[in-house]
């Protein structure tokens, strides 16, 4: 049986990250290229000093008191971009069947503030003082269960983890989800807050983060020459996923399509990519396979682009051997930093707004390309240009990979 | 009573969500969306903020605002 070409539609976004509360704002300030990175309070005098919070997010303002005290920031992010998405697509939680909607969210680590803020408590003040909320609120489950409390989702309802492609393979699982029929909308996306003390201190221990304090604006530069690790960051993106056709049938604004879902494990080593990019192959193959269209019709790459110095070139390189140099490739990450289970879900977002606006965002601080890295990358400033095909990439610690194929309405 | 009350309302709004206007001597907790685990939450902040001691048992989502006041009231006495 073939399922090639199988149609998802995107009708509604939300958008809570580095770059903005809200879709507007984030894509505005991602096609601008301004940079998030800053030094950040929480992690002063740590080896990494700086990362790409969320600016001017208050959760009790957004979500009300009452959701706020008991939920962790990473639920936080996600609850205000689902709402955002649901409203952006024109659906009524108060109306709709409940049942027929699913919810399927990518985290990477859970609530970690809480998790450490409650270990605190058990070391200084002893087990009768741990709050009985630090399940609640930081399991990595929590946040897909308190999606469909808030909008009455009583479909399938899961959390993906898969490292740093948590978010990517979340929107893959929706699709399936709508493909089988056992959905009618999913609620699909990622979330992470994990800029913690104790994250922070072990990703920099690992060599994976960048080392740029003095330069926080300047530290997240993927493919550049001297690019040095990530800059960890926090976020949420939720997409509001229907069946073109039921999309179609309710005359809902298509923002693009999601018609390919590809994943692979690299099968290599717990942390550090396969040189030989053959898991990301693998995984491109299968998308574009899934999509039913060949690789020289990818006009635009948004790339996992991490900006440390092995995924880039790696990437970079089945990307070349793959799709050759036709399609304008693009990390957001410069602006965003990587905010792991949030990242996939993210960019696949920034696929979709690209692919309806006809323009691929720039990378921001890619001021000298690596020579070693020999695709087209979009830096600078924004490049208008029709995009009929486009795939996003994440890749996650564990050698997971996913990869979506977003097509034009 | 009403000063334990009151100190009861201020932990209310700005600890566990509630809306100062939906605060109230006579509201019940579960109206206020003070489920069996807040309550074990309140009773951590309870301790610290009257140093007694609240267990499980003794407070239900039932009750209302007096009646948790007065349970506090009397193990402050």
């Amino acid at each position: 049986m073939s399922w090639s070409g199988f149609d998802v539609a995107v009708t509604g976004i939300g958008m809570v990250t580095p770059a903005g509360v809200g879709t507007e704002a984030s894509w505005a300030n991602i096609l601008r290229g301004v940079p998030a990175a800053a030094p950040d309070p929480v992690l002063a005098g740590l080896p990494v000093d700086f990362s790409c919070r969320v600016p001017g997010f208050d959760a009790e303002v957004t979500l009300g008191p009452k959701v706020t005290w008991r939920t962790d920031r990473y639920t936080h992010l996600a609850l205000a971009a689902a709402r955002e998405a649901v409203g952006d697509a024109g659906l009524d939680p108060a109306t709709w069947d409940g049942a027929r909607v699913g919810v399927v969210i990518g985290n990477a680590l859970g609530g970690t503030s809480t998790f450490e803020a409650q270990h605190d408590v058990l070391r200084r003040e002893g087990a009768e003082r741990v709050s009985p909320m630090l399940i609640p609120m930081m399991g990595i489950s929590m946040v897909a269960g308190y999606l469909a409390i808030d909008l009455a989702a009583t479909g399938p309802n899961l959390v993906t983890v898969t490292a740093c492609a948590s978010g990517a393979t979340a929107i893959g699982t929706a699709r399936e989800l709508l493909r089988c029929g056992k959905c009618d909308v999913v609620l699909a996306g990622g979330t992470e807050a994990s800029i913690t003390p104790l994250i922070v201190s072990t990703f920099a221990k690992m060599g994976a983060l960048s080392r740029r304090c003095a330069d926080a604006a300047r530290a997240s530069r993927p493919f550049d020459v001297d690019r040095d690790g990530f800059v960890p960051a926090e976020g949420a993106a939720i997409l509001v996923l229907e069946r073109a056709a039921d999309a179609r049938a309710r005359r809902a604004v298509v923002r693009a399509r999601i018609t390919g879902f590809g994943a692979s494990a690299d099968a290599h080593h717990a942390t550090m990519p396969d040189p030989s990019g053959a898991g990301v192959q693998q995984a491109i193959a299968m998308a574009l396979a899934d999509a039913g269209v060949g690789p020289g019709e990818v006009d635009h790459v948004n790339a996992h682009g991490t900006a440390t110095p092995l995924n880039d070139v790696t990437e970079a390189r089945v990307l070349r051997r793959m799709l050759g140099d036709r399609p304008a490739v693009t990390s957001v990450k410069g602006v965003t930093g990587h905010s792991l289970g949030g990242a996939g879900a993210i960019e696949a977002a920034c696929t979709v707004l690209a692919v309806q606006h006809s323009v691929v965002p720039p990378t921001a601080n890619l001021d000298r390309q690596d020579p070693e890295i020999d695709i087209d990358v979009v830096a600078g400033a924004p490049r208008a240009m029709p995009i009929s095909t486009a795939i996003s990439n994440s890749f996650g610690f564990g050698g997971q990979n996913a990869v979506l194929v977003v097509s034009a309405a | 009573m009403n000063d334990v009350i009151e100190r009861i309302g201020k932990l209310l709004t700005s600890r566990f969500g509630v809306p100062a206007a939906e605060f109230s001597a006579e509201a019940v907790l579960s109206d206020l969306d003070l489920d069996s685990l807040a309550l074990v939450e309140f009773g951590l902040v309870a301790e610290t903020e009257f140093g007694v001691k609240i267990s499980e048992d003794e407070v239900s989502p039932t009750d209302t605002i007096t009646e948790l006041a007065t349970l506090i009231a009397s193990k402050v006495a």
